[in-house]
């Protein structure tokens, strides 16, 4: 069921809006409970058109591919199978029910949602659960002073993704991060929160922070910028 | 047919001007802003610089797209601007170099010639420069060519590719038997598989890295090159630049790109793609009974050689087909171990058929160009196309005879329907 504003606001929409094609053109599935999850876990390696393109596999089928993807690095916790499973052959299966609002999250209830989890869900399949990244190609969260050049930097590259050479610590990485704005600005911000504490990132910074509130993500996500323009915008910023 | 998605696409200035405080206050309810977000289309060419914006995308971070027919009917050598690409891993991060059809710049490339030899070997592309070359026109294809057409029995997940998953290509390059022989490696009795690798890896820590395996008494080693050039060129970055090695007849996945070893072992590479991915069943299986992670070594073999394939070039649904006599016209491959010795073409939907005179092909590997002029009446017409070898090989009526769930080798009789006016 859709709300009201977001019916409105398709409908005042008469054109389609190209903005700038990165190698990992913006593919979306539909919505419906552990769909993040996918989005979460399923981006590393391709795009989310092969997902896409097969939809109306059975259970049965998505389960083999889904196991079939071990050998090729996906790593999930049987709850993480089952959730991604139970989304891939309900919504991307022979018959999809309509698309349901992704708003209601376990973790939503109560209001307190757990960085730790989000960072697990959505980040660890590229950055690696120890935040070290992987040489060449997933830039480290661990020690990177990137996370404190600027206040909101963090969730600008999150809403928008970031692409472009970039430099941590003498190492280079010249790779696309997709957007993770299906995510909430309560999630956005909590997983920022729970990155800039983690590992011995605490002391990394020169100046503290105020922690992330979901108002700030929801001020940035308010603002267009390409993955390029959030390359620009760290450049700008660096130390 | 463009591969483009047009769905509105709600960007984030239009969401703020539109939505105003409105909008803004969604944003300050915890959970609450999930948009519904749209896609945004892949453009081929800013994919892989210098492809044809028109190719048809199937995964933009792997490089991975298919030529429109009507574009690849065009040229006897199918241009690097419009063959078809399918890399393996994303073409961004360490192998961003791959992401373009310029040819990469590795003056210093060296194969690593290993295994159970007395002589391990390193031959640099400098030494390959100055050995006798030779030139192979073969079809180069996709072992997913024609995937999306399994669809008629049960989707195979995947790329969804039509008939544009191949190419005609002229490569040029130092014949690999005579090297090996000539490396003196004194090989091991036992060393019986060869095994290429190339210069990419994975991006995951614990994913399998692409390396193919062949055995050392496979007769298509004979016809296979360690390629330098393709069509005349230094061979482009995304299609295997500087070195690839190209076995004519077999599907695209043997046919490794950016080859940086070669291994003599006493078994084949442990590699997924050798093992568990891009083979086909031994025998027939079914919907619910198999699944793509149902492969083993024992079940299944490897997708080496082309099954025999035809397919119909003019006329295509798109064009405009006036009554009368029409020129029906197309090509033919197979693996190239047998002749091609007819096309039958019938304009009456399977009822009759007839002989197309068949071009000599330039090589028993490359496209078998074929046409037959015909009178299509007016209305609605089926055109098939169905090719033969002197080995009896030929293509089924209903491709999907050989489901398999991970849709590999296509190869049923080709079908058209034409609107003639």
């Amino acid at each position: 069921m859709k709300h009201p504003l977001t019916a409105a606001l398709c409908l005042a929409l008469a054109t389609g809006w190209m903005t700038e094609a990165a190698a990992g053109s913006r593919i979306e599935l539909p919505e419906g409970p552990n769909r993040d999850l996918v989005y979460g876990k399923c981006r590393t390696c391709h795009d989310l058109q092969y997902v896409k393109d097969s939809a109306g596999l059975d259970q049965y089928s998505w389960g083999g591919l889904l196991d079939s993807m071990k050998d090729f690095g996906l790593k999930l916790t049987d709850q993480q199978r089952s959730e991604i499973l139970g989304y891939l052959a309900t919504y991307l299966g022979p018959n999809p029910p309509p698309a349901a609002p992704s708003a209601d999250q376990p973790q939503m209830a109560g209001g307190e949602v757990d960085g730790a989890t989000v960072f697990n869900e959505q980040c660890s399949s590229c950055h690696q659960p120890n935040g070290q990244g992987v040489p060449a190609n997933f830039p480290p969260l661990a020690g990177n002073r990137d996370l404190f050049s600027d206040r909101l930097f963090p969730a600008y590259v999150l809403l928008n993704g970031l692409e472009g050479k970039i430099t941590v610590d003498d190492h280079h990485f010249d790779g696309v991060m997709p957007p993770f704005d299906h995510l909430s600005d309560a999630e956005i911000a909590a997983v920022i929160n729970y990155v800039r504490g983690a590992w011995t990132n605490a002391q990394l910074a020169d100046e503290t922070f105020a922690a992330l509130e979901a108002s700030d993500v929801a001020n940035v996500r308010a603002k267009t910028m390409t993955a390029s323009e959030v390359h620009a915008y760290r450049e700008a910023h660096l130390d | 047919m463009t591969y483009v998605l047009r769905q509105p696409n709600l960007s984030r200035r239009e969401f703020g001007l539109l939505a105003g405080t409105a909008g803004l206050a969604m944003g300050f309810a915890p959970g609450l802003t999930r948009r519904a977000l749209a896609d945004e289309a892949a453009n081929a060419a800013k994919i892989i610089a210098g492809k044809s914006p028109d190719m048809i995308v199937h995964n933009a971070k792997l490089g991975v797209m298919e030529t429109p027919l009507a574009l690849l009917r065009k040229y006897p050598h199918t241009p690097k601007e419009i063959l078809f690409n399918r890399l393996h891993f994303p073409v961004d991060g360490e192998r961003k170099w791959t992401a373009t059809t310029a040819a990469p710049d590795f003056k210093d490339w060296t194969i690593l010639v290993d295994g159970l030899v007395q002589r391990s070997r390193q031959v640099t592309l400098a030494d390959l420069m100055t050995m006798d070359q030779v030139k192979r026109v073969s079809v180069m294809q996709c072992a997913g060519n024609g995937r999306s057409y399994y669809a008629a029995k049960s989707k195979a997940p995947g790329g969804q590719w039509k008939h544009g998953g191949m190419g005609n290509i002229e490569w040029e390059g130092v014949p690999l038997r005579p090297l090996l022989d000539d490396l003196k490696l004194a090989a091991s009795s036992e060393a019986v598989w060869l095994t290429a690798n190339g210069r990419d890896d994975p991006p995951e820590r614990e994913a399998t890295d692409f390396a193919k395996s062949y055995h050392i008494d496979d007769p298509a080693l004979d016809n296979a090159i360690l390629a330098l050039k393709m069509n005349g060129e230094p061979i482009p970055a995304s299609h295997g630049g500087p070195v690839r090695l190209i076995i004519p007849g077999y599907y695209g996945n043997m046919n490794v790109k950016y080859v940086t070893n070669l291994l003599l072992d006493a078994a084949q590479s442990p590699s997924a793609f050798q093992s568990k991915a891009y083979r086909f069943p031994n025998h027939p299986v079914e919907p619910g009974k198999f699944t793509v992670a149902d492969y083993t070594t024992s079940n299944s073999r490897p997708t080496y050689g082309f099954q025999i394939m035809s397919v119909i070039f003019s006329p295509l649904a798109e064009d405009t087909v006036k009554h009368g006599t029409v020129e029906i016209a197309g090509v033919a491959w197979n693996d190239g171990t047998a002749p091609i010795t007819s096309v039958e073409v019938s304009t009456d939907g399977g009822a009759s058929w007839r002989d197309a005179m068949i071009e000599k092909p330039e090589s028993p590997w490359a496209w078998h160009h074929w046409k037959l002029p015909a009178k299509l009446a007016k209305g609605t017409t089926d055109i098939m196309c169905r090719a033969t070898d002197a080995f009896g090989r030929t293509q089924p009526l209903d491709g999907t005879a050989r489901w398999q769930p991970k849709g590999y080798e296509w190869n049923g009789v080709d079908r058209v329907t034409v609107t003639v006016t």
